[in-house]
């Protein structure tokens, strides 16, 4: 764990403006009490660009407090451009402890993973989403979904899903795959693999999504029924990998594929780089 | 009399936020407020109910008082502080400060919102004489691993209310709970039912 | 052995620095000056201003030299900065009748009451390169006028006093504020307005030559352009009298467009608008015709073309947003793309066995795979 000196001067503690954060946080109170439903809220630019994370973070500063331990993680990694981009940026605002450990943190910002340690009581996590809506690709007028989402007409999804696997065999959306929340909302998980949509149902943590340019923000509380989209005669299945982690042999991870000559030689090791290590110092 | 600020606004409104936030993630479980200051004596509020006002209201926010809680000049104090116009009908509200009492009968009607905007409703912050667990109302659903047990004392006409919440689903109200220092919150998302056997018990409450 | 990659946070420093070092150039030339930017680069602190939603050309200058000339990026660096700065007041609505002109044509009459102003324009000059400019040659001082110009009346409003043209009146509602709360599709003109306004010039430029060409056509005149300085009041409790506190400098366009009307109501021009901070001539003219076509609804026109359909011309006018999610996909997405790597794989192997499969048997291609069946294949296979 770190702590950083001391905070930017000139800006607000997590750099918005108090206003603002409590337009946020008015905004994720609802989101909280209607599951997976996307809250309009009046984003603000960041001095990120968006599309990196901004809606993220102004969840994350919304809620972060002095005495909060922040991890941020991009693919999975700590050490990716934007995890480090982000984690700098908050260290600089904020002034908070940052640390690693997935376990350590309390409140953890993501891109496109939810760690493999399952996430404890009391644990936010927090999502950088680009399109938070499922039915942006099949109609993409937002008049259009709103509706959609009111009459609980999703069967525009069920047909998407099922053309998949009439051309394919299989469904064809391997990330970002839709679930839906305590059976009524179709939502966007953000950019995740499907492999971590199972960790979404009855989590233990409070899980966070914020869509900046989007200008969108969400909720799955703990202990929540999400349900992947699927058929009786196409069940919804994850991705499985034939051989371990090669760095510390887990068989229940998502692994990334490494390419480590220009002869084909790969390799496949943990997405999650903090589980990883953290396995190998346990055998050690 | 005096209705006194947060003491470092930025980091206790923060502080209180979280609170908010982990009772209304998990509706039925309960947190104390501190170090956020007390209502002044003839207050009809608590220490939690004032901070949750604090905390959320600010220009932005219309805020509906019954006017048997509007006590010891809680109405101006809050507009002192925060900025928040106080709003003359329950349905302008965003915020509506009540009692059980208040939703008896010729209960107000407050904003539920719409299918396409249910966010765009009102949240209730109750003033209660009870709030603990192992009361007669059964809580279910999100935020609820099974069941939790809620006890709001003499808090029938609110349960009720809130339990009509799953009909219009996702329109509908949430509430927050306050009760001197404490807080707690029931969504609408919550499934709300009365258990038989302990409505013999209720009854007998103080 | 692999080893993760490490050292991000050495990198993105590095990278700074280097950023720093190409922005600054050659050592043997004199550093761009700020107040060179703003006195010499007007057109371009306009822009950014206008697309930046802030008026403070000092400001507008600097992000242009930090951004070493990069106009998306000043834009974004000075929305960034706007976002930090507190609301102290709200100004009254700018009355553009009044305008200070520096600038004022039309070309719906020969002449106008206060005279047709040509001011600095581009538009008369022959684009040839002038040679001259690299060695720094001296400029002499313009011609000044001996008097004041009068203050000038706005030319729709000769229109206006015939009823020829469409009335437009404040109705006197608050109206939406797009830097506070999400647009709420559909939105009003008001609005609309606000989101062209610091929409990308190149982008409506784009939109408005599209409706001239045919995509959504409206037949436009430019009724007036003009360009000067207006007051900015705002309305103080103690006083009765709105309180000035300062001028700011106004591009301004009202388009006159085909006629509206039905049967009950006798046909009349119809306006687009534009406006923006600084002179900025072509976004004005751009988003006056793009405004105009937004209103076919609105004018009972039949939205065919691309510039008429609101929800996608506003959603995507902002460059701030624009070039960030475009920019966002040089992010690492190596999660993602593994998961499409598994599922393409899975695919393959499955169309290589069913492949095989048929030429075998030497019947036609099985059109009614049996899906479920097919991947345990491809396990055992795996196996």
């Amino acid at each position: 764990m770190s702590r950083s000196a001391a905070t930017a001067s000139g800006y607000n503690f997590a750099y918005l403006d108090e206003q603002t954060k409590r337009m946020i946080r008015r905004g994720l109170l609802k989101a909280v009490a209607i599951p997976g439903y996307q809250v309009p809220f009046g984003g603000r630019e960041m001095p990120m660009p968006y599309g990196w994370g901004t809606g993220g973070m102004q969840l994350t500063a919304s809620v972060l407090g002095q005495d909060d331990v922040l991890k941020v993680i991009d693919q999975g990694a700590d050490d990716t451009t934007n995890a480090v981009s982000i984690r700098a940026f908050f260290e600089r605002v904020a002034g908070v402890a940052t640390t690693t450990a997935t376990a350590e943190a309390d409140v953890i910002q993501t891109r496109h993973r939810i760690p493999e340690q399952p996430l404890r009581r009391g644990q936010l996590l927090v999502f950088q989403v680009p399109i938070p809506e499922p039915l942006r690709f099949i109609e993409p007028s937002e008049e259009e979904t709103r509706l959609m989402h009111a009459l609980e007409e999703y069967g525009v999804m069920h047909v998407k899903l099922y053309e998949d696997i009439a051309r394919h065999g299989h469904i064809a959306t391997t990330y970002a795959y839709p679930v839906k929340v305590d059976g009524r909302y179709v939502t966007d998980p953000s950019p995740i693999p499907k492999f971590d949509n199972p960790k979404l149902h009855m989590a233990e943590g409070l899980m966070l999504f914020g869509a900046g340019r989007e200008k969108r923000l969400y909720a799955i509380p703990p202990y929540t029924r999400v349900e992947s989209l699927d058929f009786e005669d196409h069940p919804f299945e994850v991705q499985q990998w034939e051989a371990p982690c090669e760095i510390c042999g887990a068989r229940d991870t998502f692994l990334d594929e490494v390419i480590t000559d220009d002869r084909g030689g790969r390799m496949f090791v943990c997405s999650d780089t903090d589980y990883c290590q953290s396995r190998v110092e346990e055998v050690a | 009399m005096r209705w006194n600020a947060l003491d470092v606004p930025v980091h206790d409104s923060q502080r209180v936020y979280r609170q908010l936030l982990s009772v209304m993630a998990e509706p039925g479980t309960f947190v104390e407020v501190g170090g956020t200051p007390q209502p002044p004596s003839g207050a009809a509020i608590g220490a939690a109910c004032w901070a949750t006002l604090l905390t959320l209201c600010d220009l932005d926010t219309g805020v509906w008082l019954a006017p048997e809680l509007n006590t010891a000049g809680l109405g101006e104090a809050l507009t002192f502080h925060t900025g928040a116009p106080q709003v003359g009908t329950p349905e302008e509200a965003d915020f509506a400060v009540v009692t059980p009492a208040t939703l008896e009968e010729a209960a107000p009607a407050f904003q539920e919102g719409s299918e396409t905007y249910p966010d765009r409703s009102t949240t209730l912050l109750v003033v209660l004489d009870r709030l603990d667990t192992a009361g007669p109302w059964h809580l279910s659903g999100p935020g609820i691993p099974g069941v939790r047990r809620l006890d709001v004392g003499r808090g029938e006409a609110l349960m009720k209310r809130l339990a009509t919440n799953r009909a219009r689903f996702p329109c509908g109200l949430d509430a927050i709970l306050t009760c001197g220092t404490r807080l707690s919150a029931v969504p609408r998302s919550t499934r709300i039912t009365r258990s038989a056997s302990e409505e013999v018990d209720a009854c007998m409450s103080p | 052995m692999y080893v993760a990659v490490k050292g991000g946070e050495q990198a993105i420093a590095n990278a700074h620095r280097w950023l720093a070092d190409r922005r600054r150039g050659p050592r043997q030339t004199p550093e761009l000056e700020v107040a060179q930017v703003d006195g010499q680069l007007r057109l371009a602190v306009s822009r950014v201003m206008a697309e930046g939603s802030l008026y403070d050309p000092e400001l507008a200058a600097l992000a242009i030299k930090q951004a070493s000339g990069d106009m998306v990026e000043a834009v974004f660096l000075l929305r960034a900065y706007r976002t930090t700065l507190p609301r102290l007041a709200e100004t009254l609505p700018l009355d553009t009748a009044a305008m200070r002109i520096e600038r004022r044509i039309s070309a719906t009459y020969k002449d106008i009451p206060g005279g047709q102003v040509l001011g600095p324009t581009y538009d008369y000059t022959h684009r040839l390169l002038d040679f001259l400019q690299l060695a720094n040659g001296e400029v002499e001082a313009p011609a000044t006028a001996d008097a004041v110009l009068e203050s000038c009346p706005q030319v729709l409003e000769l229109l206006d006093a015939e009823g020829l043209i469409e009335r437009e009146e404040d109705d006197g509602a608050e109206p939406y504020d797009i830097t506070r709360d999400p647009p709420d599709f559909p939105v009003d003109r008001a609005t609309r307005l606000q989101m062209l306004a610091r929409g990308d010039e190149g982008y409506l430029l784009a939109l408005g030559y599209s409706t001239q060409r045919g995509y959504g056509r409206n037949h436009p005149f430019a009724g007036e352009i003009r360009l000067g300085m207006v007051e900015v009041e705002i309305a103080v409790e103690e006083s009765e009298a709105p309180l000035c506190i300062g001028e700011i400098e106004i591009s301004e366009c009202q388009m006159i467009n085909q006629f509206g009307g039905s049967r009950d109501a006798a046909p009349q021009f119809t306006r687009g608008y534009g406006l923006a901070f600084g002179h900025n001539e072509r976004k004005t003219m751009a988003m006056a015709l793009v405004d105009r076509a937004l209103r076919a609804e609105e004018l009972g026109e039949t939205a065919a073309g691309p510039a008429q359909q609101a929800e996608f011309v506003l959603a995507h006018a902002d460059s701030v947003e624009a070039a960030g999610f475009v920019s966002h996909l040089k992010l690492p997405h190596y999660v993602d793309f593994q998961s499409e790597l598994e599922l393409l794989r899975r695919l393959r192997r499955e169309h290589a066995t069913r492949c095989a499969a048929s030429s075998d048997s030497g019947a036609g291609v099985d059109t009614d795979i049996d899906a479920t069946t097919s991947v345990d294949q491809a396990q055992e296979q795996q196996a």
